[in-house]
């Protein structure tokens, strides 16, 4: 097990400043105008600014930042994807990552879900009305729970809690410097703490987004009784008849990459956080954007893809 | 083993629960008493409206953007695989984005930036005990703190659902026309949406705007210990926020079919 340094040195300089390839490296010399990021810019700053050099700029800036952290996210998969192929990792860690990130966000995502459905049942309720079309509650709230709203709303929870949770817990080990703590010990921190973390929020973002969907179409089924006078078997027939087990399936394939996106966003952050606790702020921050943005964005090509 | 610790940390669950309400509904008041009340530093309103307002907007058009996209990709391949008829797709797109989902995943979103942003802040300035500072300077630390993030979050959220749903209903309309060959006269079609719609859409957008920076403050005013304690309280303003968002939308819209009903 060499440490994780060695593989990623030798491609340059420009490898060398990314996380994980030599974080020891990195820090003892910021590259000139490089690593330190900049304060926040004030109000007053961008009101005496001209549109011109310093708009440039800082978009130019925001593209390299892009840039950087899109390329970091890769790299960091291709080195997760390498310990997979034979699985080499810490599976008491990934035990215990399963109970804390799964199980301990079983009741927010029941009570997410439960609310989820009545809401969808409510916007096909509309038609319900209008064209006293009882037959269309379910086949409408299940389509959109079972392939996107289910998805992504508990993406979007299990991201809040847990991705931002293990952002904050990784970077606090990298400010206090226990990853190097790791290294001296000849621990790959990426087999012991890295795989775990991506592996356990795959399998309970695809885990949630199953009892999830369950129960949102639970609460569908008690709210469409309650607020539209829907009958249960109307509602049930509606969902047989119409649905395949297709649909449940492309909201699952969905969950499992949405879980490694979050993951891979999340340990990314976590891992490359400079500046002391305040930098652990800022990276809980980013990672959290970037993880909605991923979540999007990937749902967006999976739709193309899955058909 | 008995029982006995099973019924203390219930009770002691419920008494934190209490506790935590109480404070919760503490900053609600105190907010709006703030409003009133005035005693916010100058220009922070500005300021503030920049961080959460103008630094979202790309966050904000990029991922509605592509939820607008994906919701017409599904429903036109849903609609193609029953009755084939893609011409009402565009207007009910519209009123749907205008009266609910706007509104809602605009403020998904900024759930996870403002909140975490707001609750980080005010968080580490409770653990390295700036906030009793204030406190002992004659300072309310709501007036001063959460009342100008409160003000700029609601029109923030406002102005930002106006700019999401006109990007998602561009972008919906782009792929409607690009993959399912929709005339984009017949998609562009504004005359479904009634003066209710956009009632219901903007008291969504005004209530998620208010309970984002209320829970995410009171997430970072009870933050203890260290820099630990703010990743919780971070934590647990996205938590809390999102989960708001979906309560109040799901509020508001049975409000909306049971008693205005008619109108949609």
């Amino acid at each position: 097990m060499a440490p994780v340094g060695d593989t990623s040195v030798a491609v340059g300089g420009v490898l060398s400043r990314l996380p994980l390839g030599s974080l020891a490296m990195v820090e003892k010399k910021a590259g000139p105008g490089g690593d330190e990021r900049r304060p926040t810019p004030t109000f007053a700053y961008y009101r005496r600014g001209v549109l011109g050099e310093r708009y440039l700029s800082s978009v130019g800036a925001s593209a390299v930042a892009i840039a950087r952290e899109a390329g970091g996210i890769t790299i960091l998969a291709g080195k997760v994807l390498r310990s997979l192929f034979p699985p080499s990792m810490d599976w008491r860690e990934l035990v215990r990552n399963l109970h804390k990130m799964a199980n301990r966000s079983v009741p927010i995502v029941v009570l997410t879900a439960f609310f989820t459905g009545g809401i969808m049942v409510i916007q096909s309720g509309i038609f319900v009305k209008r064209f006293n079309a009882a037959g269309l509650v379910g086949w409408a709230s299940g389509y959109a729970v079972f392939r996107e709203i289910g998805p992504i709303l508990i993406a979007l929870m299990f991201s809040g809690r847990v991705g931002a949770n293990n952002t904050a817990e990784l970077g606090t080990m990298t400010v206090t410097e226990q990853l190097d703590g790791l290294r001296a010990l000849a621990i790959d921190p990426i087999r012991y703490l890295i795989v775990p973390r991506v592996v356990a929020m795959m399998v309970s973002l695809f885990a949630l987004v199953v009892i999830g969907d369950l129960i949102a179409l639970g609460g569908g089924l008690l709210f469409s009784k309650l607020i539209l006078g829907v009958e249960y078997s109307t509602f049930y027939y509606s969902l047989v008849d119409n649905l395949t087990p297709g649909d449940f399936l492309h909201g699952l394939i969905k969950a499992a990459v949405f879980g490694i996106s979050i993951a891979l966003t999340s340990c990314y952050f976590g891992v490359s956080v400079r500046g002391g606790a305040v930098g652990v702020g800022r990276a809980v921050n980013a990672a959290v954007v970037a993880a909605a943005v991923s979540i999007m964005l990937l749902d967006f090509f999976l739709t193309y893809l899955l058909g | 083993m008995t029982v006995r610790p099973y019924i203390e940390r219930l009770g002691a669950r419920t008494l934190d629960g209490v506790d935590a309400g109480l404070a919760l509904w503490g900053v609600f008041v105190g907010t709006f008493a703030g409003i009133i009340r005035g005693g916010r530093p100058k220009g922070e309103v500005v300021r503030q409206l920049y961080v959460i307002g103008n630094k979202s907007v790309v966050f904000v058009a990029v991922t509605l953007g592509f939820i607008g996209m994906v919701m017409v990709y599904q429903s036109c391949l849903q609609l193609n695989r029953v009755t084939g008829d893609l011409s009402q797709i565009g207007p009910e797109f519209l009123k749907l984005l205008v009266h609910d989902f706007a509104p809602t995943l605009t403020a998904m979103m900024l759930a996870t930036r403002v909140g975490a942003g707001i609750a980080a802040e005010v968080g580490s300035m409770k653990v390295t005990e700036q906030i009793d500072a204030l406190r002992m300077s004659g300072v309310r630390p709501i007036d001063y703190l959460i009342v100008p993030r409160f003000l700029a979050t609601v029109i923030a959220t406002v102005c930002l659902t106006v700019l999401g749903a006109t990007v998602a209903y561009l972008m919906g309309g782009l792929t409607a026309a690009m993959s399912f060959h929709v005339n984009p006269d017949i998609f562009f079609d504004l005359s479904r949406v009634t003066p209710t719609h956009l009632f219901l859409g903007l008291s969504k957008a005004i209530c998620y705007g208010a309970a984002i920076p209320i829970i995410s403050g009171f997430c970072g005013l009870r933050a203890r210990g260290s820099s630990e304690g703010v990743g919780w309280a971070t934590t647990a303003a996205v938590i809390g926020s999102s989960f708001a968002v979906i309560l109040i939308d799901f509020i508001i819209s049975a409000f909306g079919l049971t008693v205005l009903g008619g109108g949609l």
